[in-house]
């Protein structure tokens, strides 16, 4: 059971996904981020009641509250917001120092792209990315924008442990690491800088559809990265 | 200088995984932290309640086989959730209710008898860190808890006293492990991507838990569902979500699950019977009944 909404011109399927969470998704598939963010900004702005989380994904959103939640009455909530956003938070735009030397798969990456490590680390340096979702694991970082060239299978075998701050591709996409954790994509570099931290809150700055760009550097700098 | 000492134990033997829980890390689902938190919800509240401890406070969350702890001070306990047949200094001792124990005392928890999961609380606070607002570990990541990690041999815990807590409605029931293999569910929000027959199927299956299965997730096998030829984009997902991978065997997402996934999901066990699926050992059969 779904409903259909229309907000700010484009059209929500609202369904149920669990007793205390709803789903919505865009009509229209595919990535979506610049449309989920608006979205986005205008629920972080206003207060609806018992609503403890908000998980953006490509082309749709969860909200998730403290307590059981009626379909029919978030639905009407949600088409009683004014969705103007007016905060109208623009994209922040970063770039991040990233040692293709210390990539993992280089030979698997060659091999499955038939482009030589030069070239790929060119290419992928060279792109505007847009940060499309976080999660599967904390911090991970899902970015759109991969030059299709570059598209590799994930590893057969999964790592059990992927370093901190490890870039990676999996199918058509590009990702950073931003904690040690288990992985699949192939890794291709690493970063220095650290993008998730425990202790802070929120524990990540970088917002859905901000923008990143890399920028290729030495193994002798990334030894030798100062945090500013 | 006044230094005051801290109730404590050793963890002489921490079992097959035990780990500190408490209700739950929320709020963080937007940067890919997931909920944690005790899996059995109802045994972990009892717990805290049979103790006098706040429902949310931190306890000992102990998997399969639960491990030897020797007392070095006084203490309040109690042991809910799966059937461990507690033991102190040689005696067996009941589950879900109070118990003293006295500095020296050694508690041995087995190996679960019936259920798989057992909830330890000792009446104060814990100490373990806290990370965005919760106690709650999650090893996968490495923060919570006692140092991110499950316990291992030799770790100390301790605990502070706090006020204890009057309960004038006793509400809370122990759970009956008998129910354990019923699990009631609602369809998901890709339920209807499968065929009629596959979706008959379901639930006229009896499913057995796979020894992969953990707090992130419970694996299923039995006869494979054929999943639907819809090409899935990645969308948030919660605990309690059924998904139905390309090879036919569900996962049931639990409370250290991934906030995003990329199946289908069929469909999602109510949040009242996720303890449940807590209490299910690999090997366990389950069928689903679906309910509005």
């Amino acid at each position: 059971m779904s409903k259909l909404l229309q907000l700010n011109r484009e059209n929500w399927k609202v369904s149920q996904l669990g007793e205390c969470a709803i789903l919505m998704e865009l009509e229209q598939e595919g990535y979506q981020t610049a449309k989920v963010r608006k979205v986005l900004n205008v629920l972080e702005s206003v207060t609806i009641n018992h609503l403890i989380d908000i998980i953006p994904a490509y082309h749709s959103i969860a909200l998730l509250f403290k307590s059981p939640v009626n379909l029919h009455l978030v639905s009407e909530l949600l088409a009683g917001i004014n969705w103007n956003d007016k905060k109208n938070s623009q994209p922040q735009k970063y770039e991040v120092p990233v040692c293709y030397d210390l990539g993992l798969d280089w030979a698997e990456v060659e091999d499955f792209t038939q482009i030589e490590k030069a070239q790929i680390v060119e290419t992928h340096s060279s792109q505007v990315y847009t940060v499309a979702m976080m999660g599967f694991v904390p911090g991970f970082i899902f970015l759109e924008g991969l030059d299709s060239s570059l598209a590799c299978a994930r590893k057969s075998n999964p790592r059990t442990s992927v370093p901190k701050g490890s870039i990676g591709i999996g199918g058509q996409q590009t990702g950073i690491y931003s904690l040690e954790s288990p992985g699949g994509w192939q890794i291709i570099g690493r970063t220095p800088l650290s993008f998730f931290d425990v202790e802070s809150n929120p524990p990540i700055k970088l917002q859905p559809d901000d923008k990143l760009i890399f920028k290729a550097i030495s193994k002798d700098v990334f030894d030798h990265f100062e945090y500013e | 200088m006044i230094t005051l000492s801290m109730s404590r134990l050793t963890v002489v033997n921490p079992g097959v995984f035990t780990t500190i829980q408490d209700s739950g890390r929320f709020g963080f689902g937007k940067y890919g932290v997931p909920v944690s938190g005790a899996m059995d919800v109802e045994s972990f509240k009892l717990a805290n309640q049979l103790v006098g401890n706040p429902h949310h406070y931190p306890v000992l969350e102990c998997t399969l086989q639960g491990g030897l702890y020797r007392f070095d001070s006084d203490a309040e306990i109690a042991i809910t959730g799966a059937e461990m047949n507690p033991v102190v200094n040689g005696k067996l001792i009941e589950m879900n209710c109070t118990h003293r124990i006295s500095k020296g005392d050694e508690l041995i928890l087995g190996f679960a008898e019936k259920g798989c999961r057992s909830y330890l609380a000792i009446f104060g606070l814990l100490q373990a860190d806290k990370i965005m607002e919760s106690y709650s570990t999650y090893t996968l990541a490495g923060f919570g808890g006692y140092s991110g990690r499950a316990l291992k041999k030799n770790d100390i815990l301790k605990w502070e006293p706090t006020a204890k807590v009057e309960f004038s409605h006793e509400t809370l029931k122990p759970i009956d492990l008998d129910k354990v293999p019923n699990v009631k569910v609602t369809l998901g929000t890709e339920w209807e991507w499968l065929d009629k027959k596959i979706q008959e199927q379901f639930f006229d299956s009896n499913f057995k838990v796979m020894n992969q299965s953990n707090r992130m997730g419970i694996r299923l096998d039995g006869r494979a569902l054929k999943s639907p030829d819809q090409q899935m984009i990645s969308s948030p997902v919660i605990p309690g979500i059924i998904q139905l991978p390309e090879n036919g065997k569900p996962i049931i997402l639990m409370k250290d699950g991934q906030t995003i996934g990329g199946y289908p999901r069929i469909a999602k066990v109510v949040d009242d019977d996720l303890w449940k699926l807590a209490q299910l050992k690999p090997g366990n059969s389950l069928s689903f009944r679906k309910v509005m």
